[in-house]
């Protein structure tokens, strides 16, 4: 069966859509990963941005503690790279 | 350099009547960081007071209260303005007498007529909206009020009714909705309301005037006009005025602020009926100085004492010791925190870094010409030193940016003529860039460069805590056993720090001894020793486990937080990351508008291909301004938070006190 479906598919043709599919993986990991990130980072965000109109001298730790959540795009984007390049 | 001036804590004692002249010379002098007197039981302090205010003070602040009104009206500003010469003190006391009197009344009445010009439009524009529904009726309006048998119904309706009374209406239809005026006798009133509440009849007030409406409006109109005249003629008043006194009124601001702040300082000293006490700090290197300075003032009956520092207790504010070049960083060490006085301080670590990240993500010859542009551009623009040291910044980041850009043969998304010299950051864009990226290599870049950026940052932790094993910046013997506990204590933490190099480096290893990778050492081909384990992995392991101990000696759980070793690494990835994209974006925008807009117009050429081939130059310079403006935020952004999150957490806590010396550089004034 699955034999018979590829019968019309020339080699390149598989090679392009392998490179499709290695972009469409690329996609999801740093489009998910981002998403991820941006949902973790919008209510600490909100919070740290209210800190420091409280207290000035917070903002290194909040600035910290806002960007922590970004290691999970940085991973997308390793991920991402390597399946492309 | 790596560590902020040393400071001395320094009494100063004198008799009440030379508070003044001392007081004037450690304004002068700039150098004393005053620690407030806080009233208190205990014994040492028995017997002082708060002091009191100088002489003249209540005058004084009085004076600057209404100075102060009238340069809030012009919203003067120090910053913004550019001494021609400085005043004398003399002749400004002179002047302040006998012209600040007039420029302040002659400001109040404008301002005041203002106001009232300004409620009288407000006023005007309220009666015009009240007769705006009444303008197309012709009727008296003085009609529509004053009965006593009559009724008088205005409003908007959703439809058109009949009231079916006898009554005298008008009514339009319009785009706001359908006017409906309707004066029936008053016996009908009730009935009459309920058939125009069935109409979602709103009643409308109906304005106290005499005339039609649409005369009405027109003559408040021509007073509005009127009105706004004259408050553009008080406006070019108010900027005569401004543009002729500013600098006079900026001056009177300055002396009266400093005497105003040399009138209450005896408010942070501790008094007794005859002395006073003023306890503060200053620069160590300075203290000789401001004691020769204080004797000279007071013919040697001040007395000036050096006091021990007392580790505990004492708060010591800090300043920055920095040679020039780093100067500027301190700006980004401030917005994170002041370093503490037993700390060191990374300012010069931190402006060789910052640049260097800044150009690995931003490497363009392009940009980089553009944002030194910028740079030296903006001066003109940001005043106040804050301005001045992030343009420095700027301009830093700006010439690393363009020489990784000569680096990765990069201009404004171009190639140079010669092949990157760093792995190449081109995409096949278009058709355009050969093999794309060398992502492996970038990244593994990028990685060692997080290496040896968390060793350093270990390594600057473990001198920390050596520093603050022996005593830290204090000059003085701390005697307790207290000590001994500290010492232990830091002993603990240097040999975590050394624990978190050793599991990273290990991990290394090992990882090393098992994939083959490029601009890495290659130990894959060891043979197995013992237990099918090869002596990398050995190392690797003698390396982690040991590591792992010193760690959990410290805190247990800070073993929690070891996969951060992994992500803190590869958190470097960023810098290829937000690089390859601004390169992207370049691409993106060279291949549409130079590719698909330009290009194809070149090849037959006509006028309608000219104005396309125009709007392609203007898409072109459009888009590489908006990516310099992303590069640079991204770029700055970015290596800041590697400096912040990745670097800092590894040594840095902050938290200093800044020392901000009693005085003020005086800019318009002199004595």
């Amino acid at each position: 069966m699955v034999g018979e479906e590829l019968v019309g598919l020339t080699p390149e043709m598989i090679e392009a859509s392998q490179a499709g599919m290695k972009a469409i993986g690329a996609a999801i990991a740093v489009g998910s990963t981002g998403l991820a990130s941006a949902a973790a980072e919008m209510a600490i965000g909100s919070a740290a941005v209210g800190a420091t109109a409280e207290n000035k001298d917070v903002f290194g730790l909040v600035l910290l503690l806002t960007v922590i959540p970004e290691t999970i795009v940085i991973f997308g984007l390793v991920v991402a790279l390597l399946l492309i390049f | 350099m790596l560590s902020p001036e040393q400071m001395s804590r320094v009494l100063i004692a004198a008799p009440k009547d030379v508070m003044e002249p001392v007081i004037s010379e450690l304004h002068r002098q700039r150098l004393f960081h005053i620690e407030d007197f806080v009233e208190n039981d205990e014994e040492e302090y028995a017997g002082y007071r708060i002091g009191v205010p100088l002489e003249g003070a209540k005058e004084i602040s009085k004076d600057l209260l209404r100075l102060r009104s009238v340069t809030g009206a012009f919203s003067l500003r120090a910053e913004d303005l550019d001494p021609s010469g400085k005043i004398r003190k003399s002749q400004l006391t002179a002047q302040i007498e006998q012209e600040l009197p007039g420029i302040e009344m002659e400001v109040e009445e404008l301002l005041s007529r203002r106001t009232e010009l300004e409620n009288h439009v407000k006023e005007l524009e309220q009666k015009i909206e009240a007769l705006t529904p009444f303008s197309e009726m012709r009727a008296d309006l003085a009609l529509l009020h004053g009965y006593r048998t009559l009724a008088v119904f205005a409003g908007y309706l959703s439809k058109k009714v009949d009231i079916g009374v006898p009554c005298e209406e008008y009514y339009s239809e319009s785009k706001k909705g359908n006017f409906l005026v309707a004066v029936v006798p008053v016996e009908y009133r009730q009935e009459v309301e309920r058939k125009l509440l069935d109409a979602q009849f709103q009643t409308v007030p109906v304005p106290d005037e005499s005339g039609p409406a649409k005369e009405r409006i027109s003559v408040y109109n021509v007073q509005i006009e009127t009105d706004r005249k004259d408050l553009e003629e008080i406006a070019t008043q108010l900027d005569a005025l401004k543009s002729q006194y500013s600098e006079f009124l900026i001056a009177c601001d300055e002396l009266l602020s400093i005497d105003a702040q040399k009138a209450e300082v005896p408010l942070r000293f501790a008094t007794t009926d005859h002395a006073f006490i003023a306890d503060g700090w200053v620069p160590s290197h300075t203290l000789s100085s401001l004691t020769d300075g204080i004797n000279a003032v007071s013919g040697g009956r001040a007395f000036v004492a050096k006091l021990p520092i007392q580790k505990e207790r004492d708060v010591v504010p800090v300043e920055y010791d920095n040679i020039n070049f780093a100067k500027p960083t301190q700006f980004l060490m401030d917005i994170y925190s002041r370093p503490k006085y037993t700390e060191l301080d990374p300012t010069l670590i931190v402006a060789i870094v910052f640049p260097i990240f800044f150009g690995l993500i931003l490497g363009d010859v392009g940009y980089g010409a553009l944002l030194l542009v910028a740079s030296f551009g903006l001066r003109k623009l940001l005043k106040g030193s804050d301005g001045k040291m992030l343009l420095d910044i700027m301009r830093n980041a700006s010439i690393s940016s363009i020489f990784f850009g000569i680096l990765f043969s990069e201009i404004f998304g171009f190639k140079l003529p010669w092949a990157p010299i760093l792995p190449s950051r081109h995409l096949n864009i278009g058709g355009e860039g050969g093999h794309g990226p060398a992502i492996p290599e970038l990244m593994i870049m990028c990685v060692w460069i997080g290496i040896i950026h968390i060793t350093a940052g270990r390594i600057l932790g473990i001198l920390n805590h050596a520093r603050r094993a022996q005593g830290g910046a204090f000059d003085i013997e701390e005697a307790s056993e207290h000590h001994g506990n500290q010492r232990s204590h830091h002993v603990r933490a240097m040999l975590a720090n050394l624990g978190w190099i050793m599991v990273m480096w290990g991990i290394l290893v090992m990882i090393w001894s098992a994939f083959p990778m490029p601009l890495m050492p290659d130990l894959t081909g060891f043979a197995p020793l013992v237990m099918g384990l090869t002596l990398p992995l050995i190392i690797g392991i003698l390396l982690v486990v040991p590591g792992v101990v010193f760690i959990f000696r410290e805190s247990a759980l800070e073993l929690v937080e070891l996969p951060t070793i992994l992500s803190h690494v590869l958190s470097y990835a960023r810098l290829v990351g937000v690089g390859v994209s601004s390169v992207a974006i370049a691409m993106v925008i060279n291949f549409i508008t130079i590719g698909l807009i330009i290009e194809p117009q070149l090849e037959n050429l006509t006028i309608f291909g000219a104005i396309i081939i125009a709007v392609g130059v203007i898409v072109w310079i459009i888009g590489q301004i908006l990516n310099t403006i992303l590069g640079m935020i991204g770029g700055g952004l970015q290596s800041l938070r590697l400096q912040y999150v990745e670097f800092f957490t590894k040594f840095y806590k902050g938290g200093g006190k800044k020392y901000s010396p009693f005085g003020e550089i005086r800019r318009f004034t002199e004595d």
